[in-house]
């Protein structure tokens, strides 16, 4: 039986610059060389400054170093000299960056959409035979190490939205974190 | 990340101890591509001891599992939790893969 909840809300990678995401007031600043190496490193020094509650065990890490991995090595194309710059905010309700390589920007961004409007398709009729075609999106420059998958964690994961600047090479996240209540004594 | 094989009758576990990333999820991968050389058909994959999980090792997990079904050999991946299960939720890959709680689980569905 199908399973509608996949399509109930199928999410898009979109363009939007003008969105309030993009607006770096007040946000922390590093930027890095295109590393490969350190990529973790470099997450784990922009993922120290979040509250130990908003950091889920290691999801948060996780999902940052997913963004600034696709910045190093798909944006820069890992060439040390060009530099993935973050913007970062974080609080007990929320987890906000910006993140922006200097590439040629996500050309792929209508091809995936595409890709995982036909994979939410193949989910909700649970078809797990066919899923097998469906589960990580390659391009011609996809190596083995590619999992072809972050973004479909990603889109789930930044519930306050997940977009690209006009020339595609920077992407704006936000993740709203439920307000624990406090009892009163 | 380190890797163990183990032997329950026909059934062989692979406990994988550590942080399956983009720097060393392809040592499960080549370990699993030479098992199938060996003509071993039973896997049972360990993840009690792993913490942390990126897209490479979601990927690596894919290709597996992939590769395994087309053999029509069998696979299942047991003691997934913490923030591995949820990267697999959000990725909305829980049916996909063969998944048990427990590997007396694993093998009694080894079994069936």
């Amino acid at each position: 039986m199908a399973d509608k909840t996949y399509l109930s809300d199928i999410k898009e990678i979109r363009v939007n610059e003008n969105s309030p995401l993009f607006d770096k007031t007040g946000m922390l600043y590093k930027e890095f060389p295109s590393d490969y190496r350190q990529i973790r490193y470099f997450t784990l020094l922009i993922v120290q400054s979040a509250p130990l509650e908003i950091k889920e065990i290691n999801l948060l890490e996780q999902q940052i170093s997913e963004v600034i991995k696709n910045a190093v090595k798909h944006g820069n194309r890992c060439e040390p000299a060009k530099k993935v710059r973050v913007w970062y905010s974080f609080d007990s309700t929320h987890a906000h960056l910006v993140v922006q390589d200097e590439g040629e920007g996500f050309k792929d961004m209508e091809k995936w959409n595409d890709f995982n409007r036909k994979r939410l398709e193949i989910l909700s009729a649970q078809d797990f035979e066919k899923l097998a075609d469906w589960v990580s999106f390659r391009t011609q420059k996809s190596d083995d190490n590619d999992g072809g998958n972050a973004l479909f964690a990603a889109l789930e994961y930044w519930n306050g939205g997940f977009v690209f600047n006009d020339a595609r090479n920077a992407v704006a996240m936000l993740k709203s974190f439920p307000q624990k209540k406090h009892a009163i004594g | 990340m380190e890797l163990k094989i183990r032997k329950n009758g026909n059934n062989y576990i692979i406990d994988v101890n550590g942080e399956m990333d983009l720097y060393n999820s392809y040592k499960l991968k080549e370990l699993v591509m030479k098992m199938l050389e060996k003509k071993v058909e039973r896997f049972i994959i360990n993840l009690e001891n792993v913490d942390y999980i990126d897209s490479s090792g979601i990927g690596a997990l894919i290709y597996i599992c992939s590769t395994i079904k087309k053999m029509s050999f069998r696979l299942i991946i047991t003691n997934i939790h913490g923030s591995v299960k949820k990267v697999i939720e959000l990725t909305k890959l829980m049916g996909y893969f063969p998944i048990t709680n427990s590997i007396e689980e694993a093998i009694m569905q080894m079994e069936d």
